[in-house]
């Protein structure tokens, strides 16, 4: 009765408003920002006296916010590749190695999932200081690093646990050496739990906020970390903009997800 | 013959041995990232907690006995409990709707769930202080309405920061709990209809209950989420409602007191570790994001 849709009655159009609500809820400050970035009006009134496209003039005329949107790009791209061999390596001894304490390890592994990302960025901060490590390209590829590495380790320890090892042994018992028989079965076996170590590694660093602002230096900055730094001073459209950029790169990683999904399905 | 087997039988002992520390040196990149960036940094901040200024708790009993400080712990409780317990009262119903609307309603009411999700927390953030500022569209709107004289204020306060929090928080609990009632059997509500329980009567004493460990384990991870929660509670909220992990950033760049930050660092740690260790009781499994 409860649980089936054409038997709810009148509950059903209570159930259905609160969802449609909470839709839009969620969706309507995504458009919201999208629309004023076209918007003319300094001050973001709504809707718009009349449409431009100078916030984005503005974006790309920028250095700094260029500067940022690649600074961003070049540190997620090189946690990406590192999260996922480091992960990549690590779940094989979790998955398939025998050793004390391995259940211990894998917890430990994913510790910075769960640990208030604050107390990481102090602590990182104070240790960075220390070593001159601050305000380096390679200060934030490590600190990203750290928060992404659980997210890889996730998505392939599980596509790992549902690999058969028994069609490993096979191609190796017909001849293939057992680095050869990973590379060309288990590999292309697990691509969907690379594939998705890539994505949440990549979205990790890219979307990054908080130790960002911790390891920044004036000549050194992620793109969050500018709009942060904006935001403080004033709510100028140049954000949104910005900001309606960073939509498009999320929507067309979702697509890409869906449609690596599928072909990997077929 | 068996003089050339022989060996290869001696050898295969310490191979399958040597494999196995083969595969624990597997982990040691992974390994020796985490103990050198992760468990060594944070173990040292707590240490500067009862080493800085001079060796003592003298940095706890300032954080503990001062009002101003107590008054932040409490904020930040009550912040989250708020928030915690909005997200699920809206997240329920949208959960339960989803495990039973047609599945061509449900996978749009997913995709916007997964495209709010990813979008950047800056961008969500951004939005909400532009639409919740004075001259924005929720007071602009309420006033064309006549419902209000002078705008309202919703940004810089505890208004602003539960909305925007709830924004960031629901996802969180709708995926989660959409999944326990989905394993719901419709049979058992079946059931009870037959035996003539009312609508109100099943909710109550059948869908609830059965759904209450998805509740309580969604509920949790949000409560944790929140009480660390940097970024959304400083641009919505105001100085007269800061929060924990605010303070703790405040302590260490603003005021450069790393004692009282690592002090502030170990009680927003105790608390959430705590709280993940009965999440791990209770359910079995954990899985939280912290930003």
């Amino acid at each position: 009765m409860l649980l089936n849709f054409d038997r709810l009655g009148a509950w059903k159009w209570i159930l259905l408003g609160i969802t449609g609500l909470t839709t839009a809820f969620l969706i309507l400050p995504i458009i919201f920002i999208a629309a004023l970035s076209f918007g003319s009006s300094q001050w973001l009134i709504f809707p718009p006296p009349s449409w431009t496209l100078k916030w984005y003039a503005a974006f790309f005329a920028d250095p700094r916010w260029l500067e940022a949107a690649w600074t961003s790009l070049r540190i997620a791209a090189i946690v990406t590749v590192l999260s996922v061999l480091i992960g990549l390596v690590a779940s094989f001894g979790l998955v398939r190695g025998r050793f004390i304490g391995k259940e211990a390890l894998r917890a430990l592994f994913l510790t910075p999932m769960i640990l208030p990302v604050v107390v990481l960025a102090v602590a990182l901060y104070a240790f960075f200081l220390r070593v001159g490590l601050n305000g380096t390209f390679t200060g934030f590829v490590i600190a990203h690093l750290v928060v992404a590495l659980p997210f890889s380790i996730l998505s392939i320890t599980n596509a790992l646990e549902g690999f058969d090892k028994s069609i490993e042994d096979a191609a190796v018992l017909c001849g293939a050496s057992p680095l050869e028989a990973k590379l060309r079965i288990t590999l292309p076996s697990i691509s969907h739990g690379l594939f998705s170590a890539a994505v949440f590694s990549f979205l990790t660093s890219w979307d990054e906020v908080v130790l960002a602002i911790f390891m920044a230096s004036p000549t050194l900055q992620t793109l969050p970390v500018k709009i942060w730094a904006t935001l403080r001073q004033d709510l100028t459209p140049a954000i949104a903009a910005a900001s309606t950029l960073l939509i498009i790169v999320t929507i067309a990683l979702m697509l890409l997800t869906a449609l690596v999904r599928k072909g990997l399905k077929s | 013959m068996t003089l050339l087997t022989e060996p290869d039988n001696r050898t295969a002992a310490p191979r399958a041995r040597s494999v196995r520390s083969r595969n624990f040196a597997l982990t040691v990149p992974a390994l020796v990232l985490l103990v050198v960036f992760f468990i060594l940094p944070v173990v040292s901040l707590l240490l500067r907690s009862v080493m800085e200024p001079e060796p003592g708790l003298d940095n706890y009993r300032a954080l503990l006995g001062s009002t101003t400080y107590l008054k932040i712990f409490l904020n930040t409780f009550s912040v989250s409990a708020l928030v915690t317990i909005v997200t699920l009262a809206i997240g329920f119903p949208v959960a339960w709707a989803l495990a039973i609307m047609p599945s061509r309603w449900a996978s749009i009411v997913f995709a916007v769930l997964l495209l709010s999700m990813w979008t950047n927390l800056l961008t969500r953030t951004y939005a909400w202080m532009v639409l919740l500022q004075r001259t924005g569209v929720i007071n602009k709107t309420l006033m064309g309405l006549g419902l209000i004289s002078e705008p309202l204020p919703l940004v810089n306060n505890l208004v602003g920061v539960t909305i925007g929090m709830t924004y960031i928080m629901l996802p969180f609990i709708i995926l989660p709990l959409y999944g326990v009632i989905r394993k719901i059997d419709p049979a058992i509500l079946q059931a009870a209809a037959l035996c003539g329980a009312t609508r109100r009567q099943a909710l109550t004493r059948i869908l609830i209950p059965l759904a209450a460990p998805g509740m309580v384990s969604g509920a949790l991870m949000v409560f944790v989420m929140s009480l660390g929660y940097f970024v959304t509670p400083a641009l919505l909220g105001g100085t007269a409602n800061m929060m924990l992990a605010e303070l703790i950033a405040q302590f260490v760049q603003s005021l450069v007191n790393w004692g009282m930050g690592g002090a502030a660092a170990l009680v927003l740690l105790i608390v959430t570790l705590t709280l993940y260790a009965v999440q791990l009781r209770l359910f079995g499994t954990a899985r939280m994001e912290g930003r």
